[in-house]
């Protein structure tokens, strides 16, 4: 009896110092942060002096401030809802023409992958001088239209720009998903005589749908909080015609002479809870319609 | 069976004592250094004694013997340490502050800095260091960011230092070191500064057959020029951005402010702050001047050195940076236009300041006396990167010589600091919109200016 006891205790010591490090990584840099922005946000905090505890006020304040319900939450939304749909769609097409045997697949299996692998960064500056209105955009179609500097343009350049470089990995995801599909359905329909796109739309697409829940997840969490192209590519601008949620919590952080800390962590808690709220509806929506 | 049963958990120790290896921090502030002398000796009854102290960075160690013989390792005297930022805007100015540094390590040699920049989001990074009390000694301030440094308490007031090395605030430029004075107390020396200048391009002046800018010239001035060079050779004759750090000159040249005295309150809806604004966009309704966008740069600078435009209100950066990327470009540059109630221009200023919390401000101030003194500031101006910001500079050859740098030098005469209080960055949001909206969207200069402030406002009552 002990020795099992002891080894079983062996084994519980190794599970946990083999996780120890990321336990700790995770612990320091997510929970210890996580739980003291929970509690900046009930405070008002410049960063030079401690918090002083001032209650909900920094909520009321985020749901009040003109910026967050005029442009923050409608440009968020927008991009969203924009962004989500294309890039699931494109992806999953991308991933069902690159499951087939066709000629240099690997070839553009890479080259729908590089954009995921570049940073963002670099991504966000070569787009700004594409987009430029003398760059090759404009050249190519024969346009003159200053993309990132008009109110109208803005918003979808930059949704452009990040279906482009995110169509990638969910490409690979949707990719591992097909691979897992049997290919004796696939014969069993060839033999039953279904087409292509039959076969897409009544084998692939219905047991894909755990993969097509986390793309789409993946997909939410990504846009909602979309920051990098944003600060890289127009700084919110212009006229606020692409300042996002982040964008505006960066802002009451960073942005200004004196930070708001407790602001930007209030708004920081309202975005987590509605992501959340977002992807448990969403999570409803697609169990049901698996039965 | 037996061996498997004590792997795990030597396997465990293992990775234990790596990963306990890996997360001990290092304290790189004491270093505690211990050295074992073994003295071997034939002779009998003697007794070895190490006695260690630990200084801050060397050891002195004596070994005393029975036989009372006393062996002491000579010993450098130990420096005192004072860590300075600052942001780095080229590898060119980093290395000259470290030139300089080096030759106050000579004038200073108990004193030992140690350099650490910072190379980006130096506010950020600089604000989160003082919150957490691990801010260098002396760091750089930045004019716009001090009003938020000075009312929190967290800067060290400077004037007896000041006394004791005998350095006097009427030696710098009064519009700097008023700029860094809160409540009747210094609390940096400023380093250098940059004012506005009015830089043409001489070829397209020759071409259009105008009289090249003075510093007389006024807005009426401008315009005629402007629209003379527009006319006659297609390029733009100015440029009218919608850059906070631009428009306000003009709301000054008309008498008028873009905050109160005390920065509670905003005044760019009142009659002389719009009716600059609307001289301002005018320009380019009227279509004399361009904003950077039209010509697709994204500041304005480009656009001169592109050749698109003729004339901007810009900085002494624009010389470095002219003559790396345009090195061609034929220009000179005076003082901005004056407006209907005279000459107006904006001062930008950084200082050396020092932290309440450092220990030694003696050795930090010897240090900034030492970067501010009249050597190291002709060693800045003759680089061509910043300009001085002592008054005795001002009839340096440098200057004399270099017509460009004198209209930027003597601007500060007639300047405003680029500062608009507590939420200056809110402020700066809003001017900027406050025009975009009027080039953009065509609302009226009144309608956006008193959105504009409504805006200021609304930010100021929080």
């Amino acid at each position: 009896m002990t020795y099992t006891w002891r080894r079983k205790l062996a084994d519980w010591l190794t599970a946990y110092v083999f996780i120890l490090p990321v336990l700790l990584g995770w612990g320091i840099f997510v929970v210890v942060a996580l739980v003291m922005s929970l509690y900046f946000s009930f405070t008002s905090f410049n960063l030079l002096k401690p918090p002083q505890w001032i209650g909900p006020v920094n909520y009321a304040r985020v749901l009040q401030h003109p910026d967050f319900f005029r442009y923050a939450v409608p440009n968020t939304l927008k991009y969203s809802a924009v962004v989500v749909p294309a890039q699931t769609v494109l992806s999953l097409i991308f991933a069902f023409a690159l499951d087939q045997k066709i000629r240099a697949r690997d070839f553009f299996r890479t080259a729908f992958y590089l954009p995921s692998v570049t940073s963002s960064v670099v991504i966000g500056i070569i787009f700004v001088w594409l987009f430029s209105p003398k760059g090759v955009i404009n050249q190519l179609l024969g346009l003159d239209v200053n993309w990132l500097y008009n109110v109208k343009t803005a918003l979808p350049t930059i949704m452009m720009v990040n279906i482009w470089s995110t169509t990638g990995t969910m490409m690979l995801i949707f990719l591992a998903g097909l691979q897992d599909i049997p290919s004796e359905l696939y014969e069993a329909a060839a033999i039953d005589g279904a087409s292509r796109p039959q076969m897409f739309r009544y084998i692939t697409i219905p047991l894909l749908r755990p993969v097509i829940f986390f793309v789409v997840t993946l997909g939410i969490i990504g846009t909602f909080q979309v920051f990098d192209q944003i600060y890289i590519m127009t700084k919110g601008g212009p006229l606020k015609a692409t300042t996002t949620i982040v964008y505006l919590i960066y802002f009451w952080a960073f942005g200004d002479v004196t930070p708001d800390m407790g602001r930007a962590s209030a708004a920081a808690f309202i975005l987590a809870v509605a992501i959340f709220v977002v992807t448990m509806v969403q999570r409803r929506f697609l169990e049901r319609e698996e039965v | 069976m037996r061996r498997f049963k004590w792997f795990p958990i030597i396997t465990a120790l293992l990775i234990l004592s790596i990963v306990s290896a890996a997360c001990a921090t290092p304290t790189p502030e004491v270093k505690v250094v211990k050295e074992t002398v073994v003295v071997t000796k034939e002779v009998e009854k003697v007794v070895t004694k190490e006695v260690e102290k630990v200084v801050t960075k060397e050891v002195e160690k004596v070994v005393t013997k029975e036989v009372e013989k006393v062996v002491t390792k000579e010993v450098e005297k130990p420096r005192t340490e004072v860590r300075l930022s600052g942001w780095t805007a080229s590898p060119e100015e980093e290395n000259l502050l470290r030139a300089l540094l080096y030759e106050c390590s000579l004038q200073n040699p108990d004193i030992l800095v140690k350099y650490e920049p910072i190379p980006s989001d130096y506010w950020a990074k600089i604000k989160t260091m003082v919150g957490s009390g691990t801010e260098p000694d002396i760091y750089y301030m930045d004019i716009f960011q001090f009003p938020f440094f000075a009312t929190q308490g967290v800067l060290q007031p400077i004037d007896d230092y000041m006394a004791k090395e005998g350095v006097s605030r009427d030696e710098f430029l009064d519009t700097l070191i008023n700029a860094f004075t809160w409540e009747g107390k210094t609390y940096g020396i400023p380093k250098d500064f940059n004012t506005l200048g009015l830089f043409y391009n001489k070829d397209l002046f020759d071409q259009a057959g105008v009289d090249y800018p003075t510093n007389d010239w006024t807005w009426d001035d401008l315009k005629a020029a402007a629209q003379k060079i527009t006319d006659a050779t297609g390029v733009a004759g100015f440029s009218v951005p919608p850059d906070p750090g631009r428009f306000p000159i003009f709301v000054f040249q008309n008498g008028g402010q873009i905050m109160n005295d005390d920065f509670t309150d905003t005044l760019l809806d009142s009659p002389e702050a719009i009716e600059a604004g609307k001289f301002y966009t005018g320009a380019r309704a009227e279509g004399w001047a361009i904003i950077p966008q039209d010509v697709g740069v994204g500041w304005q600078g480009e656009a001169f050195g592109k050749g698109d435009v003729a004339m901007v209100l810009e900085g002494g950066w624009m010389v470095p940076y002219l003559t790396n990327q345009f090195p061609d470009r034929n220009y000179s540059a005076v003082h901005p236009p004056a407006g209907p109630k005279g000459e107006g221009n904006l001062v930008f200023t950084v200082a050396y300041v020092i932290s309440k919390n450092s220990k030694n401000p003696e050795a930090a101030f010897k240090t900034i006396a030492c970067l501010t003194s009249e050597e190291s500031q002709v060693k800045v101006l003759t680089s061509g990167f910043a300009l001085p910001s002592r008054k005795a500079l001002q009839s340096h050859e440098y200057l004399q010589n270099n017509p460009v740098a004198n209209a930027i030098f003597t601007g500060a005469e007639f300047a405003t600091p680029f500062m608009w209080g507590l939420k200056g960055e809110t402020v700066n949001q809003a001017m900027a919109q406050a025009l975009e909206r009027v080039y953009l969207e065509g609302m009226s200069v009144e309608e956006s200016f008193k959105q504009a402030a409504e805006e200021i406002r609304a930010a100021l009552k929080e």
